[in-house]
């Protein structure tokens, strides 16, 4: 048996159970075309007056959008009242495709899930033959909100009494993901807030440094991080509660003096312990590594299942669960983040450290974190410790031995420590929630003071004035461009390529091989600052292959469209995509008139020079 | 044992078998289905097959002497020892089997077919959008294709009547163009503008349509200082596929156009399903002038139903019920579910079945 259904054979067994019009999604544009293909041969063809109507229809779509009407899928759309719609296509056919299918002129669309979103293309049936998606670069399987989102296009208000959702397997797919896509409730949504650049230079040129921190709080990141700390300070009343017993006793802070006691008098027998030098950082992040913790690593993630102090290593050590499965014992210094999330994990006191049931949970739970979380910035307090110092203390100077409540100070000490280090635990986890968003801000403003788009006093410099704006991606790195006089004497095409490579962030494959000279060494340049900025921001992929389509579609305005699709792999929806958001990269550096006045009249030369044939067709 | 037996034996296990083999040798094969679970257990173990295979001798002698012990009705032995919070995933539920059979597939199909036309009445949920439009903020979060368009096109004819300019924001540009065509048509294409990233259409128009990041530009601009009289106007904002403010590249452009809209404009934030949808709308009224009001509802209004399609053609429901039975994601129809083993079965990884 074939690992999945046949297209022609899908499209006939819809067709003959009535359940017409229908989208199928498939895994790829590739797959979309590919099931296209697979009519070439088949013999069902439309009745002629259906074909007449689609001819029509596509008539009217085409008298809008000229630069469809060659689409070389027309004739095969009209013969089978089949199509295909996916982002390798230009938005000009999607419109088209759309719109036969509004009228009712198309039996069935194979798309890619980007169509579940918005757009109003509806149907009587949804098939279904993935249970995941791919999405930077990895697949993830579906959520039950995007289960639920490409459902939705199954059934037509005032059109159908009922949709139907038809699940028809491939290889791959995951019967689970989708019963439980279909039966469940959507996921809740969090915040996704970043402080960019242009935001720290906007929002200081309209407010005051001490106001910030007020508009900060107003976002939903604060709004949730707040819910997290309320939750935080419950368990903090609740152990508060549970602290009463151990109240202050003979000496107030019994808890502390018997610790510095207890401390003392093993001193005293082991002289020869290993003396430990921490870094402050160490110290501070130390109290988060604790089981169940989420920590990024030098490479990838894991879980933290035990902290613990070892008698023969100088650093603290935690034991950590990987996302394979393993379980490696490190010194704690290997953990380069801490993120904000901690996993339920019941603690045991042997190998692997908490109970099967719960590495299995962690262990899944591990692999279905989502791609970005958010971290804990972790505070360092300045007065370090004062442990170390006491213990020089001779055992002499303590009043415990000899006093009353030594016995119940010696049973609880344990118990009560346990519970005021949780505690502090809480109440440092509340501050860094509290502020956490007005650090990242703070971190964002230094960097800027660094390059002077901001004075020691966070005011605009001149160049701050006009970097605000920019605001797109990698803004950093063009305005570091436009102070490096990179641009100075560039032609609108060249300009053009740059800001194509800095747009362009798909590392699908594409070939482009002749470049300018002048092009590929203003690349290299580019390429040189982007890498020296990476700690900064990330640097975008600044491929020369997209530059040179760019390029070549300014440098030669006779090139038509259908030339510069052939010049290159790229599906041509993907360069329409490049081009028009280079269109809005240049416009931005067009709103620089003021202060950049060469600079945007070649970017408002380029932008003259690329809206052109398609590019004109849309807004 | 071959290659070929040994990928054989692990075909003919369940798949919780498999999740546990998988376990420290395959990473997220959570993920995987049958097939690729068995293709990337033998591909770990190229080297140590025997490994392998005696690691599943031992996991299936375990579970036959688990199926064999007696069980005495009085004292049944507990199922395979599992933490309470694991039910979380449905893979691993173990809903009762029913026995009653499924659906038949006459039933399921049943209210195939093209109702009368009827004349246009908006939900209550609709106008419960727009009466609490009236007075205060409002978020909206319903199924895909309920009708929030309506909402959004009642709204701002609304605002028109008062003079109020009209912002409509959408995630991506194609739906900015679908709604422009769309507006244009209801309102008179003199009335309906649209801004993107290097071009203004009508951009003096009532009703301006664009990308959310172009609204964010436009409050920066504003609150920089520069004079933007469609701003002093604006009436009403209404930002269409709102649960983009939880995507991890662009949400953070939602959160400040909500933070710096204008207060004397009323927001209007249509979403499809989410899950805390309160969350939302408690945020806005922390930081609204007024409390905003949340409508909801998880009803799709054209109902749906599931099936499963074997590759021979075979059609079959989904589930032992004609509607989706919800909370339950384990009530499969006993048809889909005997073809899906059996795909599961035949689709083995030797690749001898490929096409
Ligand atoms: N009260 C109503 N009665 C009948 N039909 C309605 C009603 N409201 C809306 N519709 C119809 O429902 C269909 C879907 O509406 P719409 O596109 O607004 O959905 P939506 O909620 O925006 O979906 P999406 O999540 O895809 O954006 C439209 O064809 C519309 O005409
Ligand atoms: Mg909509």
């Amino acid at each position: 048996m074939p690992p999945s259904i046949h297209p022609v054979d899908l499209i006939a067994a819809l067709r003959d159970k009535s359940l017409t019009p229908a989208i199928v999604f498939l895994t790829s544009r590739r797959a979309c075309d590919e099931a296209m293909e697979a009519f070439d041969h088949a013999q069902t063809v439309l009745p002629p007056a259906r074909q007449e109507a689609i001819a029509a229809a596509l008539e009217r779509v085409i008298a809008q959008y000229p630069s469809i009407a060659e689409h070389p899928l027309i004739p095969t759309v009209q013969r089978i009242g089949v199509a295909a719609h996916h982002a390798g296509h230009l938005p000009s056919w999607k419109i088209a495709i759309e719109e036969l299918m509004r009228q009712g002129c198309l039996d069935a669309v194979f798309a890619t899930t980007t169509l579940a979103a918005g757009v109003d293309f509806p149907a009587r049936t949804v098939v279904i033959t993935q249970s995941s998606i791919r999405k930077a670069r990895d697949f993830m399987d579906l959520t039950i909100g995007e289960v639920q989102q490409i459902a939705g296009r199954a059934g037509r208000r005032g059109k159908d009494y009922v949709g139907f959702a038809v699940v028809t397997p491939s290889p791959y797919i995951d019967l689970g993901v989708l019963t439980k896509g279909f039966t469940g409730n959507p996921e809740a949504i969090d915040s996704q807030f970043t402080i960019t650049y242009p935001m720290v230079l906007n929002l200081l040129k309209a407010h005051q440094h001490n106001q910030i921190q007020a508009i900060l709080a107003k976002s939903f990141a604060q709004f949730q991080l707040n819910q997290r700390a309320e939750l935080l300070e419950r368990k903090l009343d609740t152990l508060h509660l549970q602290m009463e017993p151990f109240g202050p006793r003979v000496c107030t802070d019994w808890i502390t003096q018997w610790h510095t006691f207890d401390q003392a008098r093993r001193q005293k027998s082991h002289r020869h312990q290993t003396v430990r030098h921490e870094a402050p950082e160490m110290t501070a992040r130390f109290h988060f590594l604790t089981p169940g913790r989420v920590v990024g690593l030098n490479r990838g993630r894991g879980v933290v299942l035990r902290q613990y102090r070892s008698k023969g290593q100088k650093s603290p050590m935690v034991t950590i669960l990987r996302p394979g499965g393993a379980v490696t014992e490190c010194p704690a210094g290997i953990v380069t983040e801490i993120y904000d999330r901690i996993f339920d994990c019941e603690e045991q006191p042997g190998y692997p450290w908490c109970t099967a049931a719960s590495f299995d949970e962690l262990h899944y739970q591990l692999t279905e974190l989502p791609t970005r979380l958010p971290v804990l910035p972790i505070l360092v307090s300045k007065e370090s410790e004062p442990l170390p110092d006491a213990i020089v203390q001779s055992l002499g100077d303590f009043p415990c031995p000899t006093c009353s409540s030594r016995s119940a100070c010696q049973k609880d000490y344990l118990i009560a420590s346990r519970m005021r280090q949780e505690q502090q635990r809480h109440m440092k986890s509340i501050q860094a929630l509290r502020t956490s968003l007005w650090h990242r801000f703070q971190e964002r403003i230094d960097v800027l003071q660094k390059f002077g788009y901001l004075t020691p006093e966070s005011q605009l410099t001149a160049d701050g004035e006009w970097a605000r704006l920019i605001r797109i991606d990698h803004s950093l790195l063009i305005t570091e461009l436009i102070r490096a006089e990179a641009f100075t004497g560039a032609d609108p095409a060249v300009l053009t390529g740059i800001m194509a490579s800095i747009a362009h962030d798909d590392d699908r494959p594409g070939a482009f091989p002749r470049i300018s000279s002048g092009l590929s060494s203003l690349l290299g340049q580019v390429r040189k600052l982007a890498e020296s900025l990476s700690p900064y921001e990330d640097p975008p992929l600044l491929r020369a292959d997209i530059a040179a389509v760019a390029e070549r579609w300014v440098s030669d305005p006779n090139l038509t469209w259908i030339g510069l699709c052939r010049s290159t792999t790229m599906a041509e929806g993907d360069i329409y995509r490049l081009l028009a958001r280079t269109l809005e990269f240049l416009s931005q550096l067009h709103t620089l008139k003021a202060t950049h006045p060469g600079l945007a009249d070649t970017a408002s030369k380029a932008l003259a020079l690329i809206r052109r044939g398609v590019l004109e067709e849309l807004p | 044992m071959t290659t070929d037996e040994l990928a054989q034996l692990l075909a003919q296990q369940p798949v919780a078998i498999l999740h546990r083999l998988a376990r420290g040798r395959v990473q997220r094969h959570f993920r995987a289905g049958k097939r690729r679970l068995i293709d990337m257990l033998i591909q770990h173990s190229t080297n140590n097959l025997a490994g392998l295979e005696s690691d599943l001798q031992a996991l299936i002698e375990e579970r036959q002497s688990r199926v064999q012990t007696p069980v005495p009705p009085a004292n049944p032995v507990p199922p395979r020892q599992t933490a309470p919070h694991t039910s979380r995933r449905p893979t691993r539920t173990h809903e009762p089997e029913s026995t009653e059979p499924g659906v038949t597939l006459t039933a399921w199909l049943e209210g195939l077919g093209v109702p009368t036309p009827q004349p246009f009445v908006p939900d209550p949920w609709q106008e419960e959008a727009l009466a609490g439009l009236a007075e205060t903020d409002v978020v909206v979060s319903v199924p895909t294709g309920s009708g929030k368009t309506y909402v959004a096109v009642e709204a701002a004819r609304r605002a028109m009547s008062e003079n109020r300019t009209i912002i409509y924001t959408s995630p991506l540009k194609a739906l900015s163009n679908t709604k422009f065509t769309e507006f244009s048509k209801i309102f008179g294409s003199d009335q309906v503008g649209i801004l993107t990233g290097d071009r203004q259409d009508n951009a003096q128009a009532p009703i301006l349509i664009m990308t959310t990041e172009i609204l964010r530009n436009l409050l920066y601009d504003a609150a920089s200082g520069e004079i933007d009289v469609r701003l002093d106007t604006l009436g009403l904002v209404i930002l269409d596929e709102s649960q983009y403010i939880a995507d991890p590249e662009r949400g953070v452009v939602w959160e400040e156009t909500i933070i710096f809209c204008p207060s004397q404009a009323k927001l209007l934030l249509l979403s499809a399903s989410i899950g805390n949808p309160q969350d939302i709308a408690d945020w806005l009224t922390s930081i609204r002038p007024s409390p905003c009001r949340l409508v909801r509802h998880s009803k799709r209004t054209v109902p749906l139903r599931a099936g499963y399609l074997h590759p021979n053609g075979k059609l079959t429901p989904l589930f032992r019920t004609a509607g989706i039975p919800y909370g339950h994601p384990g009530q499969l129809h006993p048809e889909a579910k005997r073809l899906f083993l059996q795909y599961e079965e035949d689709t083995l990884p030797s690749g001898r079945t490929r096409r």
